[in-house]
């Protein structure tokens, strides 16, 4: 995804930082990437994380059941971060 | 007492190490304590991307990869005055617990009793960082791999926080939560703490003596297997390529 010129959504959980770049379609997620220095695993789940949210509307509370839903389906463990923390930046980008 | 391997692969370009790091973990050589010092370079953690957390111009003269863990980036001056270690262990609810918190804890005591050694005030912070009087001194970041982790950490011995301000875009969102005003109150390292140089192969010794007691074992320097030396070479292309480091 070509980030430059895509506003930046920044938000710190207790276990890192997590930058957020979105593009938005008819108020779904057209695109979206991000960048931080957390912690999760398994690690290339991050890309079903992503993968799974394209097409979502861009909403706080379906954003956070679709994020839950990727890290049950994926056992995702991430210490110090959680769904809410990734629906926190992606919002913040969104509002940016 | 059980013997594990220890090996000291000293002044390393940092892609040769990271493919010997991942070679380490998924082949099948049994516990491993291993130090390296890396030449000037950057490791981008899994999750970063190079164009956010880098301000690429500045980065010219540095070699950049990414390794397998996630985290922050790793930075390395061209003082190379860095002990950066790596764990290999079979997870087994005593000496690598499951639990990721209590994992990180239990190997980063031995950085904490090194410090104290040299008598310093030095604490875990959770997730993944060891503190001198709450100033960070070293960095850790973990990964996991059927049933074993790798865990690799930096005790830094002397650091160019200016240096690593100019190569890189921290946002004052990453220290706010620390109580700081600035990177530059948040770090810290072995030679500012002690007043003195130390010479770096006396501190590698020690951390290595307290490896030993820490995990009660003894250890036992030994090299690379065929096998792994296989698999560093089959993992050599990602580590230099530019699809995995700037994706």
């Amino acid at each position: 995804m070509e980030i430059s010129g895509t506003k930046q959504g920044i938000h710190k959980s207790r276990g890192g930082l997590i930058r957020s770049f979105v593009t938005l379609e008819n108020g779904k997620i057209k695109d979206i990437t991000i960048s931080g220095d957390f912690f999760l695993f398994p690690e290339e789940a991050v890309f079903k994380i992503l993968e799974n949210l394209k097409g979502t509307p861009a909403k706080r509370e379906v954003l956070l059941k679709n994020i839950e839903a990727t890290y049950a389906k994926e056992n995702i463990q991430s210490p110090g971060t959680a769904p809410s923390d990734f629906t926190e930046s992606i919002m913040k980008a969104l509002e940016a | 007492m059980e013997e594990w391997r220890f090996i000291d692969f000293g002044l390393v370009d940092i892609r040769d190490m990271m493919a010997m790091d991942e070679a380490i973990l998924k082949g099948d050589e049994g516990n491993t304590f291993f130090f390296w010092t890396p030449k000037k370079s950057i490791i981008l953690g899994f999750f970063q991307k190079a164009e956010v957390e880098l301000n690429l111009p500045q980065c010219k003269d540095y070699t950049i990869t990414r390794r397998i863990s996630g985290g922050g980036i790793a930075f390395s001056d061209d003082r190379c005055r860095q002990i950066n270690y790596g764990v290999v262990g079979t997870i087994d609810n005593d000496l690598f617990p499951l639990d990721i918190i209590e994992s990180y804890k239990h190997v980063c005591g031995v950085l904490i009793d090194t410090l104290v050694h040299y008598g310093l005030n030095a604490a875990f912070r959770p997730i993944n960082d060891v503190t001198v009087d709450n100033k960070k001194i070293s960095g850790n970041a973990q990964t996991r791999w059927e049933g074993k982790l790798l865990q690799n950490g930096t005790l830094l011995l002397d650091f160019d926080i200016e240096e690593m301000l100019r190569i890189s875009n921290i946002p004052r969102e990453k220290f706010l939560d620390k109580k700081i005003a600035s990177v530059r109150e948040g770090l810290t390292w072995l030679d500012r703490e002690l007043g003195e140089q130390r010479d770096m192969e006396e501190v590698k010794r020690v951390m290595k003596d307290k490896f030993e007691e820490r995990f009660r074992v003894r250890l036992k320097t030994g090299t690379l297997s065929r096998k792994e030396k296989e698999l560093t070479k089959s993992l050599l292309p990602k580590y230099y390529s530019p699809e995995w480091v700037y994706r």
